[in-house]
């Protein structure tokens, strides 16, 4: 294998060798290198193949814009990640990486087919190939697309890495450690600021790393950077590296991505692969450079065709060669200096081909004296080489005229189209562009955000302008934030700065229809097929590149988009302000699913709230089912049984001696003041104020569109004080909303809401025999039909605990809510359980509770109501205090609409062939209508029931208040079932069973 | 006499060398809602209220932190509640308000060692580093509210509801690991 190292020259470490496979196979590099650069090193330029057309392809670029060397990398099971760009991936000892979009092997492709059906594959093809036949799309088209589409594997395994997340605050970001990050992180590091200046790269240093020649402040650049860098550390100032900021959001807010260990051989304990950081910065700093333009000809795609600056970088950071015959193909003078430098390193470069007609005097001095042969005014119309390119076609143009062709054998094309700034977190902020019309690019212009950009970024060119820049942006944001900063920036010697101009596709003496000169390699399109979606219509370059899908692959076109936009508005002969730019949105580089989930997954994917009976019931083996954040008990089966065979046991034992059942969940409000009762008055429904202390009811809460929106038990506790539950869905809700309107509408209400929900637990028992176990505990009452009928309520002791007792029922049975500071919930549960066993008590969970209220028509909000349900709809008049001048809602219900006949009524619903009706199942009146039917309403709850000995159901039924004893229609895939409408209590409409 | 038994049974808090998570003793809560003028509930307490929010003020056992423009969350020992209920519960004709025992919604961790402040950063949006010390917030760790006690350079309460203590505590936990491993 040959090695295009160059002894000497580079960042990398010679003296650490690092062994990794690329397709099994075994490679050499040194400490330092990436995949691309190892690569580079052996030889190899064939890295991928390109997404459409399966064209062999190898790096263009040498960092996180690299569109074409996608590589999948592995480290042992679950560890896998697809489309890792080879030219930001480090090495290290054993690292896999595999080449993808190929079969059966990266030299040799299958899928390279579709390179000679081109001309089939042009823009837009998917819109107009997969037409017709219509009966194709399922069975052929789709599969097929399916398929084809997408780059890389996804991958399989769990991903057995960690990641993790933080918050950080601080009063100057800078994004990008080039010469203007560092230069700005120098000058806002005043005393009291904190700075923090990230990057994408394993080192920073940006451009500085790819340029050892100049001299700053008379010191080599290398030696100023190191100890630059251990400066601004003394500073104070956090330097993060290998760190992208992926997006910038609304007021300075910036996501950052730490990659913590792909770099690592082996992974260190308790290290998270990935920390994403929400940075909250008082000042950002945008230094994120320019990015380089490919030039667009026929054959700009081949293995061995990169930029310019790319080649330098691989030079002079890691020490590679990238060519020893290498052609320069520019219309920009950077691209001379990569000449001047790898021929200094051992290379010969064969030409320099500018499309310019004349260039500066010191180039041409310089190339002459290099012995370098000089094309100027000439373009690239062709170039040869499958897997590997090994010559270009040059012809002189002169007038507008392509000359004759001459063809330059090489082993490297390195071109540069000019430098455009990198404009992505700018875009993220909204920001607006401006054409500058000198440099055919867009310029950063304003933004509502407190950002400024430096150097590069805004057109600048050259290290010393770059550092300057910096340095006085740096003192700008200082005095932004008052404090006075004298950084001034340093001298540099041996700067390379220089002009080009903009090139189209460059013009050619061929076929220029069947010219594959790529605009985004990515994605595979072509200048020809940019002109194509013009001229088939396309006007904006929103519509363009969404039909010709240019810049819409992972690297969101940070090569193409620019060349993109100048064929297009050549295209349509119109400039380019007026053709438009089209949206960068975050990420700006991809970003892994397990950075924006970081901590929450596993165990810690969701917040569950338990109550203190929880453990108790996982003891039991209780089932669990979610309500809101809160898991509750389901169900207890025994051994062998079902849900249906324990619901039907739970309920049962409530109906026949005792229950006991967690209702720690539900909603608790303290209402407290001397106006709590003209505040209940107006929140509720229910009148209030002729409900004595130790006296509870139920209260019903509305919107103030009329609309059901809360129910639950409110006991007075004394004039000034309410104890209010709610549904243990709502319990935030409906706090914040009775704070609502307390703080904007009755400010003058001299009452105040505390969340009681976690002070206390409750525990419910019901059955014929719950007072009968209940009393002896109690001290302070006495549970007699007399003393405490049913909806009281009392503060006493229960089983020796300080408790707030309640008489109610949810199940028609006499019923107990015994509320006890949550401490102390699992104490009074054991002793209800153990004094329980000798009336056989029963814990009971959500799924028999909803059984036993729906026999007795009492309703859940949130099931039996979907926010359209009046108070009356639900048959339910009676709650509402038609006296009272006002409460939340009372408006509302007045509507039109609200008073309607045929509103839908919550009615109960008895199938007539006995069968159990599906929740959710829509109603008709005629069953033989034609389709589309009629829909009138739809079953809202239905079980099956021991008690009345068949299934039943509630439902939502249009005019079902007035329809009782006619029968519906519940049309169902298999079947038509008919139910007879009834009222909505099935048991005890006397309510017998709640006396004591 | 029932003490206040602590429901949250998390599996061992962490310890590191750089950061350490600990259950608080139990203490009782009071939450005070009041407005206008203050004179007779300060007497009343025993000590003055602070007027401006994320302000704290104590005296004897008594500690206090004031939430909102009329809110204040009161910490004492447990023997004191019936007292201070009491003395208060006299004022409520001529300087209404509401005093809620919440001793059982709650548990307080105490975090400390040298990087506490930056363990809470893993789930505090907030700038945790710019709370003075000797002051608090009501605040949201990981999406759930939390009251932040800043009692020292490095050392913090943090006020949680029993439901989602486990929550907090089990991503301090992996924080107190993450720090130490960055440490070595």
């Amino acid at each position: 294998m040959k090695s295009c190292r160059v002894p000497g020259r580079g960042r990398v470490d010679a003296s650490r060798p690092v062994t990794f496979t690329f397709d099994g196979r075994r490679y050499g590099g040194v400490a330092g290198d990436t995949v691309a650069s190892a690569l580079l090193a052996n030889g190899v330029h064939l890295m991928g193949r390109s997404f459409k057309y399966h064209r062999p392809r190898g790096p263009v670029s040498a960092g996180s814009e690299e569109p074409n060397a996608l590589v999948g990398t592995r480290r042992g099971p679950g560890r896998f990640e697809p489309n890792t760009r080879a030219t930001v991936q480090e090495i290290w000892d054993g690292l896999e990486v595999t080449s993808q979009n190929r079969f059966p092997s990266l030299s040799f492709d299958l899928g390279a087919v579709n390179d000679a059906g081109y001309m089939l594959f042009s823009a837009g093809f998917y819109y107009k190939t997969f037409m017709w036949p219509r009966g194709f799309w399922d069975k052929v088209y789709e599969p097929f697309i399916r398929r084809a589409a997408g780059l890389g594997a996804s991958p399989t395994e769990e991903d057995p890495d960690s990641y993790a997340s933080r918050n950080l605050h601080c009063d100057v970001l800078i994004v990008g450690a080039g010469p203007a990050g560092l230069a700005a992180a120098r000058a806002a590091a005043v005393e009291g600021l904190r700075v923090v200046l990230v990057d994408e790269n394993a080192e920073a240093g940006g451009t500085l790393l790819s340029e050892p020649h100049l001299q700053i402040d008379g010191r080599p650049v290398w030696d100023w950077l190191a100890s630059e860098l251990s400066v601004l550390k003394a500073l104070g100032v956090r330097i993060m590296t290998r760190t992208t900021a992926i997006g910038y959001y609304h007021q300075n807010m910036v996501g950052l991505v730490e990659k913590l260990t792909d770099h690592l051989p082996a992974l260190p304990a308790d290290t998270p692969r990935e920390r994403l950081w929400r940075v909250r910065a008082g000042w950002v700093v945008l230094a994120q450079g320019a990015i380089e333009k490919p030039l667009v000809f026929n054959g700009n795609d081949r293995p061995g065709v990169m930029l310019a600056g790319a080649a330098q970088t691989y030079l002079n950071r890691y020490g590679v060669r990238v060519g020893d015959r290498p052609v320069v193909l520019t219309s920009h003078d950077s691209a001379w200096f990569a000449a001047f430098d790898l021929q200094g390193a051992g290379a010969r470069v064969q030409a320099i081909v500018d499309t310019r007609p004349s260039v500066r005097e010191d180039l041409l001095h310089e190339a002459r004296a290099l012995g370098i042969p000089v094309k100027l005014g000439h373009t690239a119309t062709a170039s040869s080489g499958r897997l590997r390119v090994k010559s270009l076609r040059v012809n002189p143009v002169q007038g507008g005229r392509v000359g004759a062709p001459v063809t330059i054998a090489c082993d490297a094309v390195l071109m540069s189209g000019g430098w455009t700034p990198s404009l992505h977190l700018f875009s993220h902020t909204q920001g607006k562009l401006a054409w500058d019309e000198e440099q055919t690019t867009f310029l950063p212009a304003e933004t509502r955000e407190d950002c400024v950009i430096a150097g590069a970024g805004r057109g600048l060119w050259g290290v010393q302008a770059a550092l300057e820049d910096g340095a006085a942006r740096g003192r700008g944001v200082a005095a932004a934030l008052g404090k006075d900063s004298t950084a001034r920036a340093p001298r540099v010697q041996g700067d390379r700065t220089g002009t080009g101009i903009t090139q189209i596709e460059l013009p050619t003496d061929l076929n220029a229809g069947r010219a594959k000169a790529f605009v985004d390699y990515q994605n595979d399109v072509t200048a020809k097929d940019l002109r194509l979606a013009v001229r088939e219509g396309m006007h904006s370059i929103e519509h363009v590149k969404r039909y010709t899908t240019n810049g819409m692959a992972t690297d969101q076109g940070k090569l193409s988009n620019i060349n993109g936009l100048n064929i297009a508005a050549d295209a349509l002969g119109r400039p380019q302000p007026q053709v438009g730019l089209t949206t960068f949105r975050p990420p700006y580089t991809p970003t892994t699913f397990g950075a924006l989930a970081n901590y929450h997954r596993g165990d810690h994917f969701e917040l569950t709230r338990k109550t203190p009976i929880d453990a108790w019931a996982e003891a039991q083996g209780a089932a669990f089912e979610p309500v809101g954040q809160w898991r509750r008990a389901w169900y207890f089966p025994r051994p062998g049984e079902d849900m249906e065979a324990a619901v039907r046991r739970e309920c049962a034992a409530v109906r026949g001696s005792v229950g006991i059942f967690d209702a720690s969940t539900l909603g608790k409000i303290e209402v407290v003041g001397p106006d709590a009762v003209t505040f209940m008055e107006r929140m509720y429904t229910n009148p209030w104020a002729k409900l004595g202390v130790g006296r509870c009811r139920y209260g019903l809460l509305l919107g103030d569109d009329g609309f059901i929106r809360d129910d639950g038990v409110i006991g007075r506790l004394a004039p000034d004080r309410f104890h209010v539950t709610t549904t243990t869905g709502g319990a935030a809700r409906v706090l914040n909303m009775m704070e609502d309107y307390l703080q904007t509408e009755w400010p003058d209400l001299n009452v105040w809401l505390t969340s009681t929900t976690e002070q206390w637990s409750t525990v419910a028992l019901n059955g014929p025999n719950a007072a009968k176990l209940l009393a002896p505990l109690v001290e302070g009452v006495d549970l007699t039909e007399e003393a405490f009928p049913h909806m009281s309520c009392a503060e006493c002791t229960v089983a020796g605990l300080p408790a707030r007792l309640f008489r109610v029922s949810f199940t028609g049975e006499i019923g107990f809510e015994v509320n006890v500071p949550s401490p102390m919930a699992m104490q009074l549960w054991e002793r209800l359980w153990q004094e329980g066993q000798r009336y056989g008590i029963t814990a009971y969970g959500t799924e028999t509770m909803h059984v036993l209220r729906a026999e007795k028509g009492y309703i859940i909000v949130g099931q039996d109501t979907d926010g359209t349900v009046t108070p009356y709809d639900a048959g339910m008049g009676w709650a509402v205090g038609k006296s009272k001048p006002d409460f939340v809602g009372k408006r509302g219900l007045a509507r039109p609409d609200l008073v309607a006949k045929n509103r839908r009524h919550l009615v109960g619903l008895l199938t007539q062939d006995g069968s159990r009706l599906e929740e959710g199942a829509q109603i008709v009146f005629d069953p033989d209508q034609p389709i589309p039917m009629t829909m009138v309403g739809h079953v809202t709850s239905s079980y099956h029931s021991e008690a009345v000995g068949q299934p039943i159901a509630l439902a939502l039924v249009e005019g079902g208040q007035d329809r009782m004893g006619q029968t519906v229609h519940i049309p169902m895939p298999d079947r038509t079932i008919a139910a007879t409408i009834t009222g909505t209590v099935f048991v005890d409409p006397e309510n017998t069973r709640l006396k004591i | 006499m029932n003490k206040l038994v602590s429901s949250f049974t998390a599996a061992p808090l962490p310890q590191g060398a750089v950061a350490r998570v600990s259950l608080a003793a139990p203490v009782a809560r009071l939450v005070l809602r009041a407005r206008g003028d203050l004179a007779a509930l300060n007497a009343a307490l025993g000590v003055t209220l602070p007027s401006v929010v994320g302000h704290r003020a104590g005296a004897g056992e008594i500690e206090v932190l004031c939430l909102g423009p009329d809110e204040w969350m009161l910490h004492l020992p447990p023997g004191q509640v019936g007292a201070v209920s009491a003395s208060c519960a006299a004022l409520m004709g001529s300087h209404p308000h509401s005093l809620v025992d919440v001793s059982g919604r709650e548990v307080t961790l105490e975090i400390d060692g040298p990087r506490a402040a930056e363990l809470l950063t893993l789930g505090c949006a907030r700038d945790v580093e710019a709370i003075p010390v000797g002051q608090g917030r009501r605040t949201a760790f990981d999406n759930v509210t939390v009251i932040l006690w800043r009692d020292g350079p490095a050392a913090f309460r943090l006020d949680v509801w029993n439901s989602f203590a486990p929550h907090v505590a089990g991503l301090l936990e992996t924080g107190c690991r993450e720090l130490a491993a960055e440490a070595a």
